[in-house]
């Protein structure tokens, strides 16, 4: 039996929020979905926890800085810590901004042991958190058997550092993995492994309160009642990897490597040489019945220089995420070159370009580092993903290549009283769950207090037209202190086109906001139904939804 | 006498040839994606059948054409909508149109990229909500067409409405580049809830024209929708 290999995890706790808070002493916490997702430890002090509603946040904490979630930024902060660990360690594997998974051994031998080799990568870290003002940053080092344990362990030692303000790193004994995940909660599975909120649950109503509980059982059992989730259940629970691992030949060199007679520097090029890559990389896979979960990107300059890194997901990589992480390891490590360069001789005003020369590339390797067999992404007739939706998935993934990713959207619930908020648009690309049935839709049927009522505009227009509404003496209308119009309206004018008004309802005043003078809004809006006759004696009638702002009328919405 | 019967059989079988030839067309399968009740009879196929174009005109254009797809992305269709500006996501989901199961695209409005971009949205989308450019250019639009044929999508077409400009209200008049199975032409008679300040838009009275190549007499439906 092969001897198990060790894993650390470093963890940085919170780190989008500690990246976003603009200085350390200011509460803050990111917003995701109208969700706190992640805050800084001086929200934590006042009591803001991660899945709360974002006014709960902000009656427990006033003052807190509220900002959104923004993937990439919390992605670029990150390269910085990813290099100081990578000068200490070689080959190392960035889950996600916040958190680096690297294999212990070597590190731990050459360092002289676990404990010395944790806090030798947060000395290093703490001068790179002095430079660039991190100071609320908390780093959590564990060293265990399995991912799991490493990661509890992380956890558990950023929070010991957090109380003792020293850090602490936490390491699992060699072989005693099982023993000291045996009493940990369930929930550590929700939190850790990507297991979902309803299964974790279901386990603690079946009386299954810890993992050795669920390790108790027999692998059967589990896997009786809840098929290949509850044999991941199990081997998660005893301390192995989630998924066994399988063997599968390695793919031709050709698939592979690519090789570029002339050094490349066009981003653009080498992306799409990952891409052909990838595409061929997962076929292989495919057809053997498996899926690389963890996979090495190697990139060579001409100048000899590698850069290489691990990127691991748990459900397999796809082609749309190995180039996804070619990308981000591509960006940082030109990055650092060019800084690299202008930093080592200050005389020579290198330009950006010119130091891309220098650094064209030679050499694109993908190496899987493990594969197991696909099981779980078998499509399923009812429920779940459908054939229509892997094809659909594929198109989007092509029309965001086509165009950008900015013009490829769908839309999130995040709640509003304003007909334009009730929804926000993100780039189809950066939502990873396509078409699976999410929380938005449990929640839509909630409308906000002071909305407009049913039936919506179908026409809203981002940017208001600007109209007049008169009265019978063409008078512009406006709203008194008492929320009353001053006369009836009559007319309405947009651009030289004049409809007459044949009803209206409303006005209905909104004041949000009132306690932030920058982001009050104080306005009234009114439903009108118009007339217009054109030239050939037709009558067009038209509903509007107008609003008056600061002493102007603007029509926000048509009901067409 | 031989001869007599050589023919006979000849007759027989041509006869049962068409016979059975009747019998195939007579159930003739079309594959259609299913639409909600309240609009099912303005169709002439009480569905929308796969590889054909509806347009929907008129100022009620866009409200239409979104109930027209609500069925279909419940039942786990996908669709694209392209090129429409402005549209109310809340007046879509309203209508039932499932949001987790749609996507906006919005292409450049030059001919050949447009059609690029619809092209590729109706190899994996079953639905698309579309507003055509001005500019598109006929062989741009037939090509989309054939393809829209092949891959057994449904294609609706919206106006996109533009305010205080008179020209495109009434944009029916101009040259249109895709020729459409089904046109349904909306106008607004009326809208009732609303009285001089007091209760809020409610309903209105819309007239629908469908007409169109597939359709074999036009027609007109007055329907009350609630928007």
């Amino acid at each position: 039996m092969p001897a198990p290999r060790r894993l650390a995890v470093l963890r940085c706790l919170d780190w989008s929020a500690v990246v976003a808070a603009k200085n350390s002493t200011t509460p803050c916490a990111v917003i995701h979905a109208q969700r706190v997702i992640s805050r800084t430890p001086a929200a934590m002090r006042y009591g803001v926890q991660v899945g709360m509603r974002r006014r709960h946040a902000q009656a427990l904490c006033p003052d807190i800085e509220i900002v959104a979630h923004q993937p990439s930024r919390d992605r670029t902060a990150f390269d910085a810590v990813v290099r100081v660990v990578n000068e200490l360690v070689p080959l190392i594997e960035v889950s996600e901004p916040g958190l680096i998974v690297f294999a212990a051994r070597g590190p731990s031998r050459y360092m002289g042991g676990d404990g010395l080799m944790a806090l030798k990568i947060v000395e290093a870290l703490k001068t790179l958190v002095a430079d660039s003002q991190l100071t609320d940053l908390l780093v959590g080092v564990g060293v265990g058997d399995s991912r799991l344990a490493a990661q509890i362990a992380s956890h558990a030692s950023a929070m010991a550092s957090s109380s003792a303000n020293l850090f602490v790193p936490y390491v699992v004994e060699p072989d005693k993995t099982n023993e000291w995940l045996a009493p940990q909660s369930v929930r550590v599975l929700g939190e850790f492994a990507n297991i979902n909120r309803e299964t974790i649950s279901l386990l603690e109503r079946l009386g299954l309160n810890t993992l050795h509980d669920v390790c108790a059982l027999s692998e059967s059992i589990l896997a009786g009642r809840f098929g290949e989730l509850g044999v991941e259940l199990h081997r998660l629970s005893r301390g192995d990897e989630q998924y066994p691992l399988a063997v599968v030949p390695h793919p031709p060199e050709h698939l592979c490597i690519e090789k570029f007679d002339q050094p490349v520097s066009d981003q653009q090029i080498i992306i799409n040489s990952v891409q052909r890559m990838a595409v061929a990389f997962t076929e292989y896979y495919s057809v053997h019945g498996s899926v690389c979960v963890r996979i090495v990107i190697a990139f060579e300059s001409e100048a000899g220089k590698r850069s290489e890194r691990l990127w691991y997901r748990p459900q397999g990589l796809t082609t749309s995420a190995i180039i996804e992480n070619a990308k981000w390891q591509l960006e940082a490590w030109l990055a650092s070159q060019i800084s690299g360069d202008i930093s080592g001789n200050p005389e020579n005003h290198a330009l950006e370009n010119h130091a891309l020369e220098n650094h064209g590339l030679v050499r694109v390797q993908l190496i899987a580092d493990e594969v197991r067999t696909d099981t779980a992404r078998q499509l399923r007739l009812w429920g779940g993903s459908t054939q229509t939706d892997e094809t659909a998935s594929q198109a989007i993934g092509r029309l965001s290549e086509l165009l950008g990713s900015s013009a490829v959207q769908v839309a999130k619930w995040q709640g509003g009283r304003d007909i334009l908020d009730s929804y926000e648009l993100v780039s189809a690309t950066h939502v990873r769950t396509i078409g699976s049935a999410s929380s938005s839709d449990q929640m839509t049927t909630q409308k906000w207090r002071g909305a407009l009522p049913n039936p919506s505009p179908s026409v809203v227009y981002a940017e208001p037209i600007q109209v007049q509404i008169n009265d019978q003496f063409g008078k512009l209308l406006s709203v008194n202190a008492r929320h009353e119009l001053s006369a009836s309206p009559v007319v309405v004018v947009i651009g030289s086109t004049h409809y007459k008004v044949n009803s209206w309802a409303g006005p209905w005043p909104v004041e949000e906001r009132w306690w932030d003078l920058a982001r009050s809004r104080r306005l009234v809006r009114l439903q009108l139904v118009c007339e217009k006759i054109t030239a050939d004696n037709v009558s067009q009638i038209l509903a509007m939804l107008a609003i008056l702002e600061h002493g102007e009328w603007t029509v926000a919405a048509i009901y067409s | 006498m031989q001869l007599d019967t050589k023919q006979r059989l000849t007759e027989l079988s041509i006869k049962e040839l068409l016979a059975t030839q009747q019998l195939d067309t007579k159930p003739q399968v079309v594959e259609r994606l299913a639409v909600a009740d309240d609009v099912r009879e303005l169709l002439p196929d009480s569905g929308l059948v796969r590889g054909r174009i509806v347009r929907c005109s008129g100022d009620a254009g866009l409200s239409l054409a979104l109930s027209l797809c609500s069925l279909a992305t419940q039942q786990g269709s996908w669709l694209g909508v392209v090129g429409v500006e402005h549209l109310g996501l809340l007046a879509a989901v309203e209508h039932g149109v499932a949001l987790e199961r749609t996507v906006l695209v919005h292409p450049p409005k030059t001919s050949r990229e447009w059609s690029i971009t619809v092209a590729a949205a109706i190899e994996g989308l079953d639905l698309l909500i579309v507003a055509v450019p001005e500019r598109l250019s006929v062989n741009d639009a037939r090509r989309v067409q054939t393809r829209l044929q092949s891959r057994r999508a449904v294609m609706i077409i919206v106006e996109n409405t533009v305010l205080s400009q008179s020209r495109s209200m009434n944009g029916s008049n101009e040259a249109q580049q895709f020729l459409a199975d089904v046109v349904l032409d909306t106008k607004t008679k009326s809208w009732s809830g609303v009285d001089r300040g007091a209760g809020y838009l409610q309903h209105r009275d819309v007239r629908i024209r469908v007409s169109g190549r597939r359709v074999a007499r036009e027609r007109n439906y007055l329907v009350t929708r609630s928007c």
